[in-house]
């Protein structure tokens, strides 16, 4: 007779850190002090456009509690970020609202504060440029010397023969699509503490989600070898892809420290959170998209433009996951993409969860559902038709390995019964209007591969009671990796969870790990996290048949006991071999390595080819009520189908798909920036409007296990995924239920009333 | 940020208004301190005069009815205020909106003082004490004994963020007289979503049904014009008509013609106006029909 064993992975665990966080053990930037510590505060600019002509920090550095005052001038200043367009502090030119002037060291938050504001600075105000249309017209100023067009970044992808894919076309739709600003809104503010010891090494506690390449960076701008460089990260406070980059505001610490020779902390207001944070790429996007008479997709083509603003981050790097949506969403023989990142004088934007594809899925998935209208086909049929299955190729070179799309077409509409409610929500009249939209999406979901290396180290230590050190390369941002990381490990190893400890936040012990993104931190980190356990178990197996003189073929090992695999027999105890390979004659630790490098290519310079070990695939429906007068668009359910290879913690995929929906939800009807003349009106909760606990609908969720090979147990990320369709499920809807078609976002209840206003009249 | 030379938490009113009258106009009042925090890390960051905490005088909480009137004391809390049992049966209006107010822990804290006396032209409680003609009684010392006067709500509020209080005055109460009998109203607060949201506007309607016809009426509108307000056009408009669509109609035309909204960033004039006709219009017939 088999034995059954139960498994941990799929079951529902809460987060492993849920109790320290809910009882205020958790000690986040704010909660961080170290002895003889100043505070940092940052002048800015409060202008879009200009000339800095000069800046007297006389009457602040004499001030109550201030320690020191720097300018661009006291500093090496060195450029950086994605395009080394950007410095620590400005001396010579303005470029955006949040420009960094100068910057304070004083005994307390308030004192600093006061003295910024006693720093002059004298402005030739220049006119700024505030559309990307305006950057790009002939003779307008360059925003950056060196690059006369405006034009920071130019992305160009295609496959097939566009022209021939027109020319099979029976229907042809096209649209333009506009999206602004958003910003993540993390929970934890912005901050850093830096702190020098008598030997000049700097320990840094960061929020990065990139510790190894932030230290690398870091060392660049400041002038330190990286050696010297220890990063520390304590509990972070949300990230959702705002902690990608460097910003000015941590070289600016680091040299406060430096100059004062005692420990800065820089803390950003709420205020600051939203002018001085990255916000998601505004874009417009022109596409068209055809298919033949039955339906079978013919060609895509796609001009964007974004607002890169005045600095170039990670998020200019955008378009290459916007291509992925466009090139290999559905099968599409040929394919034409063209992005330009275009210099601004407005705010500037940074990687935001989804990158890129939100702008990307919310074109695409609104102009499937115009062309399923051409056709006269039900949307969902023309996305089955249309769905790639596992074992195809797309254009861009992407493999299908495993895929659960028809899985996530099929479960999502069985669950918000489409067909049934599509006719019952057929030709309406009234004020209140109901309407059942959907919308799919396509992302990385076995890293990809930008850097060198997408892999990730991982030490796994057990000590002689028997308990489990995972020392990880992957950081915790508030998105669970460390309980699943647990979770892989104890299953794989065959001890309990309680016995597995996790560390992720000290660059001094942990090994390599390109950092938290593209959704990679389950599949590589946990891969990763499973090797080193595979090979403690190996070893643990060995040593038990040694001493009991039999075959490990016979052994195996659960919850922490040597069993005999036939019967279950008990052997002897997982503390009792580790001591006896350690105090024995040749004695013996059991820590074992590895590093989990995916099987994964870089693109060629066409940007072809396989950029990650998996994909994932989700499809989302949107049942929603519109109130014709108000404006006012209710979402009533959201159904979504995520196909994440295999569920490790239940209870973290279910936290991931309400939070990424509600940020969709938000993306979708209430939240933007208002940037209006360089400047953000709404920098406060009370005007940036994220989705509330009522806000939120019933969410039905179902996780497809498509098991893929190469994941650990089967599993493929799911981070980002839950965001990126929300946005054209909704509008897809508010079509059904109002006739109407929004190529913008958000819709307010305003810009609802006033279009709904048209069908009044 | 704020350089406060003297915190205060009197304990009898009379001790307070010796407060209030040596400060003068640098003095703030904590209560629920929910609109003054936000005040003090903006407008009021540079405030070096006295926080006097109030929350220790007593008499200023509970709703009583006294005579032919409710009084409700300048410290009663949002909270209170949304349980209290005289609310509920005599002013459901007030009620109502307090479910709508902020949020839970907000309400605990906010108190019916507080936000009349912040004076927003969106303060959540005007609308509802409006439409029941709500009095407020203003403290100060005259010698060395509190004295007190009454002003209507309408009169109450001068501006955004402006009131008829005096250097050294202290709103103590509010002050109901019962509505006529057989009095319904009702308020909408429209904004972006159901909880934690300023209002775009607000509209209240209320009035009796006599014989079919309507009589009393009472329009409020909150986020229309510096300071919330009654809409006299409006209320001549349904006065002795039957609650019926064509009467809505009429009488939302009335209110968007009085109404003097701005554009900001939570709406234009424009969205500020259709949502005054199109909710004034609603609540007339919801009223209507009781």
């Amino acid at each position: 007779m088999s034995r059954v064993r139960s498994s941990l992975i799929g079951s529902s665990v809460p987060k492993l850190d849920a109790a320290k966080r809910v009882i205020g053990d958790a000690r986040y930037m704010d909660d961080l002090t170290l002895p003889r510590m100043l505070h940092g505060k940052i002048l800015r600019a409060d202008r879009p456009s200009a000339r800095i002509l000069g800046i007297d920090t006389s009457r602040a550095e004499v001030m109550e509690g201030v320690r020191a005052v720097i300018t661009a001038a006291d500093i090496p200043n060195h450029s950086f970020g994605h395009g080394r367009d950007n410095t620590p502090l400005k001396g010579e030119v303005v470029r955006c609202i949040r420009d960094e002037i100068a910057a304070v060291a004083a005994d307390t938050p308030e004192q600093a504060e006061a003295a910024c504001r006693r720093i002059e600075v004298k402005y030739g105000d220049l006119p700024p440029i505030l559309t990307t249309d305006a950057a790009r017209a002939s003779g307008a100023r360059a925003i950056h010397g060196d690059h006369p067009e405006n034009v920071a970044l130019t992305y160009h992808y295609d496959h097939g023969e566009v022209e021939q894919g027109r020319r099979a076309s029976a229907h042809v739709v096209e649209s333009t699509f506009h999206l602004r600003y958003v910003t993540h809104c993390c929970l934890g503010v912005s901050g850093v503490v830096a702190s020098f010891d008598g030997e000049g090494k700097l320990t840094i506690w960061s929020q990065t989600q990139v510790p190894f390449l932030y230290r690398r960076d870091l060392a660049a701008i400041v002038g330190l070898d990286p050696r010297d460089i220890r990063v520390i990260q304590p509990f972070i406070g949300g990230a959702f892809g705002s902690k990608l980059d460097i910003y000015p505001f941590e070289p600016i610490c680091v040299h406060l420290a430096q100059v004062t020779r005692r420990p800065v902390k820089i803390l950003f207001s709420r205020e600051e959170e939203f002018v001085a944070s990255p916000t998601r790429q505004p874009a417009e996007i022109r596409c068209s998209m055809g298919c033949d008479a039955d339906g079978n997709l013919t060609f895509r083509e796609a001009d964007l433009v974004l607002d890169n603003g005045g600095y170039t981050s990670w998020g200019a790097t955008t378009p290459f996951v916007m291509m992925q949506t466009f090139s290999s969403l559905y099968r599409v023989p040929h394919v034409r993409f063209d992005a330009e990142v275009v210099y601004t004088n407005n705010p500037y934007a940074g990687s935001f969860r989804g990158y890129g594809n939100l702008q990307a899925s919310f074109t695409v998935e609104s102009l499937i559902d115009e062309l399923a209208d051409r056709v006269g086909m039900d949307p969902l049929e023309l996305r089955l038709q249309n769905a790639q299955e596992q074992g195809e190729v797309t254009g861009q070179g992407m493999v299908i390995s495993s895929c659960g799309f028809r899985e996530c077409l099929e479960g999502s509409t069985t669950a918000a019964r489409w067909k049934e409610k599509r006719e019952e929500y057929r030709q309406q009249t009234g004020r209140v209007r109901r309407g059942i939209g959907m919308a799919s999406m396509l992302h990385v979901g076995g890293g990809a591969k930008i850097y060198r290396s997408d892999g990730c180290g991982s030490i796994l230590k057990l000590d002689d009671f028997g308990a489990v050190t995972l020392i990880t390369g992957a950081s915790e941002i508030g998105q669970g990796s460390e309980t699943a990381l647990a979770m892989i490990t104890a299953e794989e190893l065959g001890v309990k969870l309680e016995v597995v400890r996790v560390v992720n936040d000290d660059s001094e012990i942990r090994p390599w790990d390109v950092g938290v993104h593209a959704s990679r931190t389950t599949f590589i980190a946990g891969n990763s996290a499973r090797l080193a356990a595979r090979a403690a178990r190996e070893k643990l197996l060995k040593a038990a048949a040694r001493l009991v003189e039999r075959p490990e073929q016979e052994l195996t090992i659960e919850d922490g006991e040597v069993l005999e695999q036939a019967t279950g027999k008990h052997v002897m105890s997982v503390p009792k071999v580790i001591r006896s390979l350690h105090f024995q004659d040749k004695s013996e630790l059991v820590v074992t390595n590895a590093y989990y490098e995916p099987p994964s290519v870089a693109q060629d310079e066409k940007f072809k080819g396989n950029v990650s070990a998996t994909y994932a695939w989700a499809t989302q429906v949107a049942e929603v009520e519109v109130d014709m007068d108000t404006g006012i668009i209710r979402v009533l359910k959201i159904s979504a189908a995520h196909d994440v290879g295999r569920v490790i913690n239940r209870l973290g995929c279910e936290g991931q798909v309400e939070g990424g929906i509600a940020m969709g939800m938000g993306y979708t009807l209430s939240e933007e920036l208002l940037v209006q003349e360089g400047r953000v009106r709404n920098p406060c909760f009370r005007d940036y409007k994220i989705m509330t606990a009522p806000d939120m609908p019933e969410i039905e969720l179902i996780l497809v296990e498509s098991l893929d090979e190469e994941g650990p147990f089967g599993a493929k990320g799911l981070g980002e995924a839950p965001a990126i369709c929300t946005a054209p499920a909704i509008v897809n809807a508010v079509k059904s239920a109002t006739g109407r078609r929004f190529t913008g976002l958000p819709i307010t209840p305003e810009r609802g009333a006033r279009e709904f206003m048209k069908d009044a009249q | 940020m704020v350089r406060i030379e003297c915190y205060s938490a009197p304990t009898s009113l009379r001790e307070a208004l010796q407060l209030l009258a040596k400060y003068g106009d640098r003095a703030r009042v904590l209560a629920g301190g929910t609109d003054l925090v936000l005040r003090l890390e903006g407008v009021d960051r540079d405030l070096e005069g006295a926080l006097v905490n109030i929350k220790q005088v007593p008499g200023l909480v509970g709703v009583r009815a006294v005579d032919d009137v409710y009084r409700i004391g300048a410290l009663t809390t949002v909270t209170e205020l949304r349980e209290d049992p005289v609310v509920a049966e005599h002013m459901p209006v007030l009620a109502d909106i307090c479910d709508h107010f902020a949020s839970g822990q907000i309400r605990n804290a906010a108190t019916i003082g507080g936000n009349l006396v912040n004076a927003s032209p969106a303060a959540d409680l005007a609308v509802p004490l409006l439409l029941l003609d709500a009095r407020v009684r203003l403290a100060s010392l005259e010698g060395d004994q509190p004295r007190e006067r009454e002003l209507s709500l309408g009169d109450f509020f001068r501006g955004p963020g402006v009131t008829a209080l005096e250097a050294g005055e202290l709103l103590t109460a509010v002050v109901v007289p019962r509505p006529p009998p057989g009095f319904r109203a009702r308020m909408r607060k429209a904004g972006t979503r159901p909880a934690m949201d300023i209002s775009i506007v607000s509209v209240g309607v209320g009035f009796c049904v006599d014989g079919g016809l309507i009589r009393d009426a009472r329009v409020a509108l909150g986020a229309t014009a510096p300071t919330p307000l009654r809409c006299p056009a409006a209320e001549k408009t349904l006065e002795g008509r039957p609650p019926d669509a064509a009467t809505a109609r009429a009488a939302a035309q009335s209110a968007v013609e009085a109404a003097r909204p701005i554009d900001d960033v939570r709406a234009s004039a424009w969205y500020r106006r259709h949502l005054v006709r199109v909710h004034l219009e609603r609540e007339v017939l919801h009223v209507g029909r009781g």
